[in-house]
């Protein structure tokens, strides 16, 4: 098992009367809140925590949010030049510059493929879906933005690959009728692809297209439903089965020297739920397209019938909609949050045992995507976090090879 | 003329599929929605079903209409509905050849882009508190974006009288608000960008000539009177009318106003 690490460079430093008296941290919040000495200084600190990652072997993931006090990183391939330049070991996973918010796809092909060539084939190209206040903040339709986000896969994969001078482009979102990126990318064909998603009607296409698959924060029967959906769909268009290597898990990780210390710095990490989620309905429940109508029409009440909404969702998706899992997400307790695989936290023996009680529910994964450090955890608590977890815990992860996923 | 109607809750024209709410006889009004679906029984209806026969379609992927693949823009609705003022008149050999055209709303732009592009099936035009054309400058929106927007907040400024007329979803059967969850994804779609008009439709409002009719709630948040005046007068020859205590939808909220000032309109 690999396991890769990243910090969304949240903004924790607004007061709390403000944060309550919004009806949203994301989207609308005036950037009047946002210092930028302060910025600054976060952004250093997390950066010498991903230099130091590279230091210890610890591969590194770059994120990409909006107009939030959830992250700072809106220019997901700016933090991507840092990292390709200043680490000189690791991968490095973006996960990813949110394609389906953008207009030009190309464009987005001859940042990847720069990484690629100036880390010298240490990229790894992740997509994400998107939703929420994202789409307010990028103009972005979002009733049709699962279409783009294939689409523009699909020209960005054309557009790394093809090296035979310039090719056409006109789908249904995105024209383009001269092709022709340089430079090519290091990576022959192309650097590995991932997707982070949780339903199954996405999951399926992610199967089939070999790429791998990202459960962020899911929990265990979510997890274990999407990857079955990546496995079933391979299986029905008849192409070959695929290892624990195609999957990945996304969790709030931090290994500490007791239990009671790496519990207690751990939970800090519960600030990205409890604080930085809470979106105002118009970019949650009352977002247009994020689910179909009959379930929509559920959380339009006050009072939603939660079980029938979860249980058409259940039936419908084989997940509950984002907007749904993040409300339960919000409101969960460090206790909760263990219990359910969003919180590995403890000294390296605890955090091992929990992170392969995951393995074994899931039907085993192959990569842990750990979200290393949100909300007040400082930079010390964070690099403390790092070098006890690729010291303690990483070498015992690195012994489980991919195996078939069954 | 390949197109063909039914005179049922269903109408077929050119492969597109219809739900339509069909009251009362006489001359034909072709009635548009606007971000929400009309319920045929609200007093306003009754009141035009009286005096004309009312034929109110579900834009596909409002209410029960399907959507066709690809069928997502303006440009579809303009034509699918040119198909439907060219079929009217041949359906049940009407005695009328032409139309009254009434469209609220987001449906106001829909009649206005129609009436622009083709008068010939149209006798009279109403467009009640219209979306869209750009009116101001590039820094000042002249629509609420209702997507953007706190739900509170979109309610607040859509009435006169919030308290009274703000949906309750508590209330709601689970039918009605999967109705509601297909209007706001259909919306969506059409309007998303650029948000509610059509950058070129200003200039061509000077092609519309039937004798038009703008109705427009005074106390309407969402898009102003203001906007509502300079609307019409980019059509040639129409007339404003403001509707007292009404919001951005004075059909529903002064039902008797609204159908005195377009039945006045209709008999002139």
């Amino acid at each position: 098992m690999d396991a890769w690490w990243q910090c969304e460079v949240p903004y924790p430093f607004v007061p709390q009367q403000v944060l309550d008296a919004a009806n949203s941290v994301r989207g609308s919040l005036p950037n009047r809140w946002c210092d930028p000495r302060i910025a600054a200084d976060l952004f250093e600190e997390v950066i010498d925590e991903f230099l130091l990652c590279d230091d210890m072997g610890l591969n590194v993931i770059a994120i990409e949010h909006h107009a939030g006090i959830n992250s700072l990183l809106s220019a997901n391939p700016l933090l991507l030049g840092i990292l390709a330049r200043q680490t000189r070991k690791v991968r490095i996973l973006s996960l990813g510059t949110l394609v389906s918010l953008r207009q030009e796809p190309v464009r987005i092909a001859e940042e990847y493929a720069t990484a690629d060539v100036i880390s010298r084939g240490r990229l790894e190209i992740g997509f994400v879906k998107s939703g929420g206040s994202e789409m307010a903040s990028a103009n972005a339709n979002p009733v049709n933005n699962v279409e783009r986000y294939w689409e523009a896969i699909d020209l960005i994969r054309k557009a790394l690959t093809h090296q035979d001078g310039p090719f056409s482009w006109q789908g249904k979102h995105f024209t383009h009728r001269h092709v022709n990126i340089w430079p090519r990318p290091w990576q022959q064909p192309h650097p590995r692809l991932w997707a982070a998603t949780g339903d199954p009607q996405t999951a399926a296409e992610v199967g089939r297209r070999g790429m791998v698959q990202v459960l962020v924060l899911r929990g265990p029967e979510g997890t274990k439903r999407a990857y079955q959906a990546h496995r079933q769909a391979r299986v029905a268009a008849g192409l070959p089965k695929v290892t624990t290597d195609n999957f990945a898990y996304a969790a709030l990780v931090y290994v500490g020297d007791t239990d009671e210390e790496g519990i207690s710095i751990g939970s800090k990490l519960l600030w990205f739920l409890n604080t930085s989620l809470r979106s105002a309905p118009q970019y949650s429940r009352f977002l247009p397209g994020t689910a179909p109508p009959h379930i929509a029409a559920q959380v339009y009440r006050s009072r939603p019938k939660t079980d029938v909404a979860a249980g058409l969702a259940n039936a419908e998706k084989g997940v509950t909609p984002a907007n749904q899992n993040a409300a339960k997400l919000m409101a969960i307790t460090p206790e909760q949050a263990m219990a359910q695989g969003i919180l590995f936290a403890g000294n390296p023996d605890s955090v091992y045992r929990q992170i392969m009680e995951f393995y074994d529910k899931v039907g085993g994964f192959g990569h842990l995507a750990m979200i290393g450090r949100s909300g007040f955890m400082t930079h010390a608590e964070s690099e403390k976090g790092i070098r006890l977890f690729a010291k303690e815990v990483l070498p015992r992860l690195r012994e489980i090879g991919p195996i078939p996923a069954e | 003329m390949s197109s063909t109607v039914e005179v049922a809750d269903r109408m077929t024209v050119r492969g597109i599929e219809l739900e339509v709410a069909r009251h009362g006889t006489g001359q034909p009004v072709l009635l548009l929605h606007g971000m929400q679906t009309f319920d045929p029984r609200a007093r306003f209806f009754q009141l035009l079903a009286a005096q004309a026969e009312v034929i109110a379609p579900s834009h596909p992927g409002f209410g029960g209409s399907p959507r066709p693949d690809g069928f997502e823009t303006i440009y579809d609705l303009t034509r699918l509905y040119l198909d439907v003022l060219e079929a009217l008149p041949h359906d049940r050999a009407l005695p009328h050849d032409k139309v009254t055209l009434i469209g609220c709303s987001f449906g106001g732009w829909l009649a206005a882009e129609i009436a622009a592009t083709c008068c010939h099936r149209i006798n009279r035009l109403v467009l009640v508190d219209p979306f869209g054309i750009k009116l101001g400058d590039r820094e000042t929106a002249d629509i609420l974006d209702v997507f953007n927007t706190a739900p509170d907040e979109v309610q607040r400024r859509s009435w006169h009288d919030p308290a009274r007329w703000s949906p309750d979803y508590d209330a709601m059967t689970d039918v009605e608000l999967t109705v509601r969850a297909r209007n706001w994804d259909a919306l969506s779609l059409y309007g998303w960008h650029p948000y509610m008009y059509n950058p070129r439709l200003s200039y061509w409002l000077r092609r519309i000539d039937v004798p038009t009719l703008v109705l427009w709630g005074a106390s309407d948040g969402i898009v102003t009177p203001t906007y509502g005046r300079a609307f019409a007068g980019m059509i040639p020859g129409a007339r404003f009318a403001s509707i007292e205590q009404a919001g951005h939808h004075p059909e529903l909220e002064q039902p008797e106003a609204f159908a005195s000032h377009v039945l006045d309109f209709l008999n002139a």
